[in-house]
């Protein structure tokens, strides 16, 4: 899985492709975020439209990002879900738990 | 007849079965997944659903591997892939001490959803129509998972 940033403003947009599964892809996303809070970063966006999908440990490891975050007095959102990401999220219900958005410029201000 | 894709080979459909015997080691995880998508293409499953199908064995293996085999890579998971007409049915088999359905919590309430572990039998039981645990006489925790394509069109 990739995982490159943009800085827009205070934010930092994550844009990931590829999947977020055990092993690799649940990696990748750990040492970028952990790499975005230690440099000093607090607004975090995961930008997932080019997700295909995740499994149970991909999962876990958004809820770590957003766990750690919040420790730094920080926080994740998501941006573009779709598909089977998307799913996902509803059948876990980390729909209630992250403030997701389908709209790059709407997510940029919420935070 | 239920709808078949482009891949459905018809007679692959009824007997087939391919098992693959694996060290616990999460790298191969992707090979199960891949392998699995590609037999459930075969018995006629769509793109979508043969992910879903994918995503099912994929967790039940990780659960095998991780908790049941704890990441020994001297313990195996045995994964059996069976087409038969109109279905897919999928076991998993590992070399642990055994598991009990009943004690996993819901990831999906409270507190629970922000945990960073748990959600692999939410995965399996959403993705497939069946899933059974056992525990067979040689050990292990063995769970047998059953997709069938959708009935419409079906006659008797």
């Amino acid at each position: 899985m990739k995982a490159t940033v943009r800085k827009i403003g205070t934010v930092s947009v994550v844009d990931l492709s590829g999947k977020i599964t055990i092993g690799e892809g649940d990696v990748v996303l750990r040492e970028k975020v952990s790499e975005l809070l230690e440099r000093g970063d607090r607004q975090i966006l995961l930008n997932l439209q080019n997700v295909k999908y995740m499994d149970s440990a991909g999962i876990g490891e958004l809820v770590a990002c957003y766990k750690r975050a919040k420790e730094k007095a920080g926080t994740v959102k998501l941006l573009n879900p779709s598909g089977k990401v998307h799913d996902l999220l509803q059948l876990t219900k980390l729909e209630e738990v992250f403030d997701t958005f389908n709209d790059e410029k709407e997510a940029l201000v919420s935070f | 007849m239920p709808a078949r894709t482009r891949n459905a080979d018809p007679d692959m459909a009824v007997g087939t079965t391919v098992q693959l015997v694996l060290p616990s080691e999460v790298r191969l995880i992707d090979l199960v997944h891949a392998a699995s998508e590609k037999m459930a293409e075969f018995v006629g499953f769509g793109e979508d659903e043969a992910l879903n199908v994918g995503l099912a064995i994929r967790e039940a293996v990780i659960n095998a591997m991780v908790h049941g085999n704890r990441n020994d890579p001297r313990r195996a998971v045995r994964v059996t892939l069976a087409c038969t007409d109109g279905a897919l049915t999928a076991t998993v088999l590992d070399q642990g001490a055994g598991f009990d359905r009943r004690q996993a919590p819901d990831p999906r309430t409270g507190d629970n959803r922000l945990r960073t572990s748990g959600r692999g039998l939410l995965l399996m039981e959403a993705f497939v129509d069946e899933v059974r645990f056992s525990h067979p006489p040689g050990g292990g925790t063995e769970v047998v998972m059953v997709k069938r394509l959708p009935s419409a069109g079906r006659q008797g």
